[in-house]
């Protein structure tokens, strides 16, 4: 009785609420949430507060520094460079969820699918994540842009196909470990189809994975949507993202004479990816019932 | 004790090696280093000056042409012909032939002239002279020092052609197959010209490098070497540039600041003689009513974007020319007035035809000073009821889209482009003429207006050359009422060269020239 | 051992096949071919030259049978001219700009190693200190921050500004070759790779010594009166050294693509540069030739980091 009502009182006991708890006793990861919730929050919100939109240009207020009118001062057609930072945050997050919503559901299908068929399925399918994994993501990156040309639905395609490889590989080996478990050959058993073994065995099994991967792919997507912009690829001007933004800094004049117009998104950039971070690896950690050995 | 004996035989290692090369060398040979080929007038990685459509300012350094523009690109010069004569039906150039010696040491002689005609108009070869030679029906060598060439058709602009022709030899090229000519090694192994320098080596994709030739007609050069320096783009240029690595190069519009008021750096300022136009494509219901394309014209305030984005160093264009001997009066300059804009689009029924969908607009100019101004053009024709959205893609990407068999108008609808207008006016010829639809020619955008074309061929018909530039108003009279682009300006082009740089030439030139820069002064002081 | 060798080389040259044949498709499919590449917009040409121009250099042959005569040449080892270039062959291009491509991130990555592992241990031994908790934080900013911006922001302060490096390039052009020339044009560039890869082998070495230093036989010798030094570096430290061995496996099968960034913005004359420069000019030779060659590296890298697992842990079978 005593037990039942500590368990109780702390909000259950099970494998969930454990996580859960590690979680919240994360410093690094709190700091995260701390980070993204206000952000997220400024992003989504921010034309409530905000006068300037971020494609209104003006001819008048070229390259001025920060302002009363422009609290981060404009860019090269007077575009006020607050709005087009948060903006920006909308595009590049909007693109890193998106590419990584679906290479998740890809290297999920493909991973399972991989472990749960037959062992020919299984070797095929293998042999073809193999092949786009040594597919050199130099050449990918540049060839498949190219084809798709600039733009926020090419680059989801572009960074989505280049992301979901790794995750198969990984829920493929955390399936096979459980192909072997009783409850799944008790299943076949009973004639189980490969639908209803994916969803109701494969996916609670693998939840775990596929929420660090795709916190964790979430920053990395939003460095390589940023690459691409700067590349000339990814998401093409005048809609702002925080690539695009960031390839201003490549002229001498604006790197030296008008920094705020590329210190503010590379600091917003540096800033999410590293809060995304700090939450991933807490989730990561504290999906990992060892870590609280250490 | 055996650690810290290799201890410090490797600090002595590591200290020789990284002594700045201790001059063994008595005297070090003067060099100048440069970004010759970054810019729209540069060609990166082309050596064979057959197949060049830019880079002819660091091609003529080793190779040189008959004729050479002046360094003002105002009139024609002899450079290999000493002289030359227009015969009066414009039938027959008589070349006198300068006293030249090739850098093996061979003489130069009209031999080599014929010999590179014939290279030049003989497709197989990769050339792309081919078309713009085709008036010359035969090239006669009464002797070794004239050459004549024998026209099918008076043709006004082979003396511009000529100036990027430039001599080759025939003892050293005669024997290389023409299919395998285009891309053989000899052109970045061992070129062989008669220019104030010969080639030293090239190490590929990073930098090519010429030695004096001391035997040049025109004196030994002063500077010992010239080392053309290649840059992926042009910040990287301007980076070396500001660090002193090298002495000169292209820069920007947007990069002139960092050097202005700057004693080490003298900023050359030059007409691109390029105009810069939105152009409507034809094939599309969208723009076939003139007064939607005079809507535009009204809609866009040029001098604002002059004034603010250029900063003032662009001619506004009215018709396809600047130049004032080339305008007519009574030009409607189709001020900057966004109320007639939509008065005119709702006559037009501008609703109907397109309302406020989205219209491509294709460009392949990449530098931020573009996308700036594509984004001011799209808010100004956004006030008025026409949404473009622009779109930048690279070179081959957009000359796929535009010259495709069977093009698909709709990807291109709009486009922001520019053509070479100068210096011979016939240049934008290619690009509005109805005779010049592809594969024939450069009209993508399907021009078929009868004024602009009827009067393009009176002003290449022409024979009389007082009467040469009243025609080309009337071009410019014909462009300006009818519209077939939306041409905006004709903008400036920066080069920054080193303040210790003494009797250094450039200017900004259309696909580098070429120019009299007599390179064989160059010097580079303290 | 022999058997499990031969057999992932005949998959590995599989591989390769159905790479160039991907690889084929992809490019033919992106708009534009080296033709469009070369016409300046600014300088119309005629089309109808240029038709001659794609009839000599056989792109107008089916593409299967350009495929095939490319995959005939490349079996014979013949990889092809580059078509921008003047009688230069791929094979040719492609090694002269591996052994700098190899050059720069071998440095980045010896830094990046000696670098990592070391904060590694250090944060590790030194657990929730100040010096780690730093150590993590810069790890974390490593990882976080764009590596074009770090270059960028590099080159401005260290070479325009401080004059303290060139601004680009592998060599003074026209100056005798040294050593200390190389070493000056390699030291930014490589400084700046090495900062993203030192941060990811830190947290791994971190994570990887926590864990070992918490299991039975580390306590053993620890009770035993083993001095703390040698717990770690003779007992602990071999057995942490093994999944930073896979990753550092891993980096290196993908350096030999370039750092593409790090390569254009330092015009440094490696892979990634080539590469980029082909696809901007449609180059098909040398992009296929390229990918193969990056291809067969990144293969015969995972064969290695397998046999060299299979030789560190005997409880690892390659079946």
């Amino acid at each position: 009785m005593a037990i039942a009502e500590t368990s109780r009182s702390r909000g259950g006991n099970g494998p969930l609420a454990r996580a859960f708890r590690r979680f919240a006793a994360n410093g690094a990861a709190l700091a995260g949430i701390a980070i993204l919730v206000p952000m997220l929050v400024l992003i989504v919100c921010y034309p409530l507060i905000l006068g300037h939109k971020p494609n209104d240009i003006d001819l008048l207020a070229l390259n001025k520094g920060p302002s009363v009118a422009h609290w981060l001062g404009t860019d090269g057609v007077g575009r006020d460079i607050l709005a087009r930072v948060l903006q920006g945050g909308r595009i590049s997050l909007l693109v890193a969820v998106v590419s990584v919503a679906i290479s998740v559901v890809i290297g999920f299908l493909v991973g399972s699918i991989s472990a749960m068929a037959g062992r020919f399925t299984d070797a095929a399918i293998m042999r073809f994540v193999d092949l786009a994994m040594t597919l050199p993501p130099v050449i990918s990156l540049l060839v498949l842009a190219s084809i798709t040309g600039a733009g926020i639905v090419p680059t989801i395609i572009v960074i989505s196909l280049l992301s979901w490889p790794v995750l198969a590989r990984m829920v493929r080996a955390r399936l096979m470990e459980l192909r072997e478990r009783d409850f799944v050959v008790a299943s076949r058993g009973m004639g189980a189809g490969l639908g209803h073994l994916l969803w109701r065995h494969g996916l609670p099994n693998s939840i775990d994975i596929l929420v660090v991967y795709a916190t964790l792919q979430i920053a990395a997507a939003i460095l390589l949507e940023a690459g691409l912009s700067f590349l000339g690829l990814g998401v093409p001007p005048p809609e702002a993202s925080w690539g695009n933004m960031l390839n201003a800094a490549r002229s001498t004049v604006v790197l030296e004479q008008y920094p705020w117009q590329w210190l503010f998104p590379g600091a917003a950039l540096v800033i999410t990816v590293l809060a995304i971070n700090f939450v991933g690896d807490g989730l990561r950690d504290a999906f990992d019932p060892r870590s609280e050995l250490n | 004790m055996r650690f810290r004996m290799l201890a410090s035989a490797l600090a002595l290692a590591a200290a020789m090696a990284w002594a700045p090369g201790a001059p063994a060398v008595a005297q070090e040979p003067s060099t100048i280093t440069g970004g010759f080929d970054v810019g729209p007038g540069g060609f990166q990685g082309n050596f064979n000056p057959l197949a060049a459509t830019g880079g002819f300012t660091w091609l003529s350094l080793y190779f040189e042409p008959l004729v050479i523009n002046d360094d003002k690109l105002e009139s024609i010069v002899g450079d290999l012909a000493s002289s030359y004569e227009v015969s009066a039906d414009k039938l027959q150039y008589t070349f006198k032939l300068a006293d030249a010696k090739w850098h093996d040491g061979q003489p130069f002689t009209s031999a080599d002239v014929k010999f590179t005609i014939d290279t030049a108009k003989n497709g197989a070869t990769g050339t792309v002279f081919a078309a713009r030679l085709g008036a010359i029906a035969s090239v006669e060598t009464p002797d070794a020092k004239t050459a004549v060439l024998k026209l099918s058709a008076p043709n006004a602009g082979l003396l511009a052609t000529l100036t990027q022709l430039m001599m080759l030899p025939q003892h050293a090229l005669k024997d290389i197959p023409s299919d395998t000519l285009a891309k053989h090694e000899w052109w970045s192994k061992s070129p062989i010209g008669t220019g104030p320098y010969k080639f030293s080596r090239y190490v590929t994709d990073q930098y090519v490098e010429l030695a004096a030739n001391p035997d040049y007609r025109g004196g030994k050069p002063v500077t010992d070497r010239i080392i053309n320096r290649y840059f992926a783009n042009t910040a990287a240029a301007v980076a070396a540039l500001r660090s002193g690595e090298i002495a000169f190069s292209y820069v920007e519009a947007d990069d002139v600041a960092t050097f202005q008021g700057n004693d080490g750096f003298k900023v050359i300022e030059g007409n691109s003689y390029v105009v810069n136009y939105l152009g409507f494509n034809q094939e599309v219901p969208l723009w076939k009513d003139v007064r939607v394309r005079q809507a535009v014209m009204h809609a866009i305030n040029r001098d604002a974007i002059v004034q603010s984005l250029y900063k003032g160093a662009a001619e506004i264009a009215n018709c396809g020319y600047v130049a004032d001997h080339l305008l007519p009066s009574g030009l409607d300059a189709y001020a900057y007035d966004p109320e007639k804009a939509k008065q005119l689009l709702a006559e037009a029924g501008w609703d109907q035809i397109n309302g406020s969908k989205p219209i491509p607009l294709l460009t392949y100019y990449n530098t931020p000073l573009a996308s700036n101004v594509l984004a001011a053009v799209q808010a100004m024709l956004g006030q008025v009821g026409i949404n473009v959205v622009p779109r930048a893609v690279d070179t081959p990407t957009y000359n796929a889209t535009i010259y495709a068999q069977n093009p698909d108008w709709s990807q291109f609808p709009l486009v922001y482009a520019g053509l070479q207008n100068g210096p011979d006016p016939s240049a934008i010829n290619i690009g509005l003429n109805e005779k010049q639809i592809p594969p024939a020619g450069a009209n993508f955008l399907r021009i078929r207006m009868p004024e602009v074309t009827g009067a393009f061929d009176a002003a290449l018909n022409e024979t009389d050359d007082s009467k040469r530039a009243e025609r080309y108003q009337a071009v410019c009279k014909a462009m300006n009422a009818n519209l077939p682009w939306a041409t905006m300006w004709v903008a400036k082009r920066y080069g920054v060269a080193s303040a210790k740089l003494k009797d250094f030439v450039w200017i900004p030139a259309p696909a580098g020239g070429p120019f009299a820069a007599h390179p064989e002064k160059w010097a580079l002081g303290n | 051992m022999l058997n499990f060798c031969l057999r992932r080389l005949a998959v590995g040259i599989g591989m390769l096949i159905a790479l160039s044949l991907l690889i084929f498709i992809l490019l033919r499919l992106a708009p534009g071919d080296p033709i469009d590449a070369y016409i300046n917009p600014n300088v119309a040409m005629s089309q109808e030259e240029m038709a001659a121009v794609r009839a000599r250099l056989g792109l107008d042959q089916p593409l299967p049978v350009q495929y095939l005569a490319w995959l005939g040449g490349a079996l014979r080892g013949d990889l092809g001219f580059s078509l921008q270039r003047n009688g230069e062959t791929v094979l040719g291009l492609v090694a002269q700009r591996i052994g700098p491509t190899l050059l720069l991130m071998g440095t980045g990555l010896a830094i990046a190693i000696v670098v990592g592992i070391g904060a590694g241990i250090i944060g590790a031994v030194r657990r929730n200190s100040a010096t780690d908790l730093g150590l993590s934080v810069a790890a974390f900013l490593g990882i976080s921050s764009p590596a074009f911006l770090t270059a960028l922001v590099g080159l401005y302060v260290f070479s325009v500004l401080l004059r303290w490096a060139p601004s680009g390039g592998m060599l003074t052009p026209g100056a005798p070759f040294s050593l200390g020339d190389l070493a000056s044009h390699l030291i930014l560039p490589a400084l700046l790779l090495s900062i993203g890869h030192a941060a990811l082998i830190m947290r791994y070495m971190r994570a990887s010594l926590l864990e070992v230093l918490n299991q039975d036989y580390v306590r053993s010798a620890r009770a035993k009166g083993v001095k703390e030094f040698w717990v770690v570096v003779k007992h602990a430290l071999r057995n942490a050294l093994l999944p930073v061995v896979t990753l550092i496996g891993s980096t290196i099968g993908i350096a030999v693509g370039g750092a593409i960034f790090l390569e254009s913005v330092f015009n440094w004359p490696g892979m990634g540069l080539l590469l980029v420069n082909a696809v901007e000019t449609r180059d098909y030779p040398v992009i296929m030739g390229a990918t193969l060659v990056v291809g067969a590296c990144v293969i015969l890298a995972n064969l290695l980091t397998d046999i060299a697992y299979a030789a560190i842990d005997p409880r690892i079978q390659v079946a």
